[in-house]
């Protein structure tokens, strides 16, 4: 046998020249719109002439990030929301991927719990808030219920439906090698299934993200929530603009360090998102 | 020794969308011994993928039974490593992954699986691509990892369902000439599927021709050319174009006594669990 020619043979492009730049043009998309974003809204609240107390302006609201950083609040309340979401983003994983992959492998069990699934999806999150607090007090508890509960039917909706988008020759090869049915979950549903759970990892996380701060305005007393709701209280206009800006740029942050590079890794990587329409 | 005997093979289904019983396959027996290629030729739609299915596990038959290595089959299993039209290589997994793949589900420990997957990779020429991914190959290098990924699994037999069907003409030529080297260097077992009649004559030491749905051994034709073959001389004997044309004239015969009267069989609708 001759030596085969690989049809792309450059595939490990040299990583840190690509790195450098596609930090710095990333970056620059980033950055660019809400730069944008912030200069309009400075020249809106001059331009109208609208009472500071109502449209605080861009400096005030600097202000009063510079106060929630140097004062410890700042810390205080993301460590507490983000300590949250990660505690509800693992229990969501941990419950949503098995239940999910079992419902994708299993036309009985998806059959019985789709309309479940269903009804629940409609619920998920916020509408859960009153409940919670009812069972689980105010507090972290009710907080990482209402994460975990966003998150798991759009985790395991989605890991259902990447089981069932695996096609069956894979199945077929992976059995016809010898692998027995608990192996396969491992082997093969779970990796099968990943571009389909990345995308229910990315709608449930946003999902979560939301619930978090609905829960933090009703059930705690820590949390970016939370100094959303007390900030109303005093009619502190600016902190509100500052930590709705905290809330948003940290989900950029997380889709950015956390999702994109797991994609980057895995389902990329493995020349898989061509395959699924995700 | 007889590593494959299908006796009495029959396949009945019910289609979906109209409700009616359709017979796949009507009545096949034929044996395969062990190190020997045998292709299985038929019309398409015939249900020679069904057939293989059977073997493999994959499709439950209605009557009839398969035995492998002695054992009569019930579900897919290592002992009948399939290579597939579609490669059905794992993506998240590296070549070398693909090829310790059916080793590491029987256990088999790591020096020793690592070195049998070099022994293999070596045989099919991707030694120095063990650590890519499969989408980075291109399609003729992806079917010989899948050769290599059933052969290293050592099984009893290798069914291969129409393996360089979606491969361009001239790698496919390339691709048959590797497989008769690997097969006349290590002797596997091997079940063939095709509709191509040149690439079975070339291949096989026989083959089984199959008529239209339902399907019925028509004749078993035996090749009888000098190995070891390549395209260039092989393709020059009188011998292959005397047994081409008697495989085509099989397959023809069989064309037209459906236009006469079978024609209804036939034409009832898709092969099941055909690509």
């Amino acid at each position: 046998m001759t030596a085969p020619t690989a049809r792309r043979p450059a595939v490990r492009r040299p990583p840190r020249r690509r790195g450098v730049r596609s930090t710095a043009a990333g970056a620059l998309w980033f950055f660019g719109p809400l730069a944008a974003l912030v200069a309009a809204w400075a020249v809106a609240v001059s331009a109208s002439g609208a009472p500071l107390r109502v449209f605080p302006q861009v400096t005030d609201v600097l202000a009063a990030l510079g106060e929630l950083w140097t004062s410890g609040d700042l810390w205080r309340h993301l460590g507490a929301s983000l300590r949250r979401t990660g505690i509800g983003m693992a229990l969501a994983l941990v419950t949503a991927l098995p239940f999910g992959i079992a419902l994708g492998a299993s036309r009985v069990l998806s059959a019985f719990f789709l309309p479940l699934l269903r009804f629940s999806v409609a619920l998920a999150g916020i509408a859960w808030i009153p409940i919670a607090t009812l069972w689980f007090g105010y507090g972290d508890r009710a907080v990482i219920f209402i994460v975990w509960n966003a998150m798991f039917f759009a985790l395991t909706y989605n890991a259902m439906l990447g089981v069932r988008q695996i096609p069956t020759e894979l199945l077929r090869a992976a059995r016809s090698l010898g692998t027995g049915r608990l192996r396969m979950f491992w082997e093969i549903l779970l990796p099968g299934a990943l571009p389909s759970i990345v995308t229910g990892l990315r709608v449930g996380l946003g999902y979560g993200w939301r619930g978090l701060v609905a829960a933090e305005i009703i059930a705690s007393n820590a949390g970016l929530g939370y100094a959303l709701f007390q900030a109303q209280k005093y009619f502190q206009t600016d902190v509100i603009i500052a930590s709705m800006m905290i809330i948003g740029v940290l989900w950029l942050l997380m889709d950015r360090l956390l999702l994109a590079p797991l994609e980057r890794r895995t389902v990329e990587r493995w020349g898989m998102t061509g395959a699924q329409g995700t | 020794m007889t590593a494959l005997k299908i006796d009495r093979l029959n396949k009945v289904y019910t289609d979906t969308y109209s409700g009616e019983e359709v017979t796949a396959i009507a009545d096949v027996s034929f044996t395969v011994r062990e190190g020997e290629f045998v292709s299985v030729l038929g019309p398409s739609g015939c249900g020679k993928t069904t057939v293989l299915n059977i073997v493999a596990g994959f499709v439950r038959q209605s009557g009839g039974t398969v035995v492998v290595d002695g054992r009569p089959v019930d579900g897919p299993g290592p002992d009948r490593g399939v290579v597939f039209q579609s490669h059905a290589l794992f993506p998240w997994k590296t070549v070398l992954g693909n090829v310790v793949f059916g080793l590491r589900m029987r256990g088999v420990p790591r020096a020793e699986r690592n070195a049998t997957a070099e022994e293999f990779l070596k045989l099919v020429g991707l030694d120095g691509f063990a650590h890519r991914y499969p989408h980075e190959l291109s399609g003729g290098m992806q079917q010989r990892l899948g050769v290599a990924r059933v052969l290293a699994n050592e099984p009893a037999v290798m069914l291969m369902d129409e393996p360089f069907a979606s491969i361009d003409a001239q790698t496919r030529r390339k691709l048959q000439e590797d497989l008769t080297g690997i097969f006349e260097s290590r002797r596997p077992t091997v079940f063939f599927v095709t509709h191509d009649v040149d690439e079975a004559v070339f291949l096989s030491d026989r083959i089984v021709v199959l008529s239209r749905r339902p399907s019925r051994v028509r004749e078993i034709v035996d090749v009888t050319l000098p190995r070891p073959r390549r395209w260039q001389e092989t393709a020059e004997l009188p011998e292959f174009r005397r047994i081409a044309n008697q495989v085509n004239d099989l397959l023809a015969g069989d064309e037209n006594e459906a236009a006469d009267g079978g024609a209804r069989a036939g034409d009832a609708g898709g092969e099941p669990g055909a690509a």
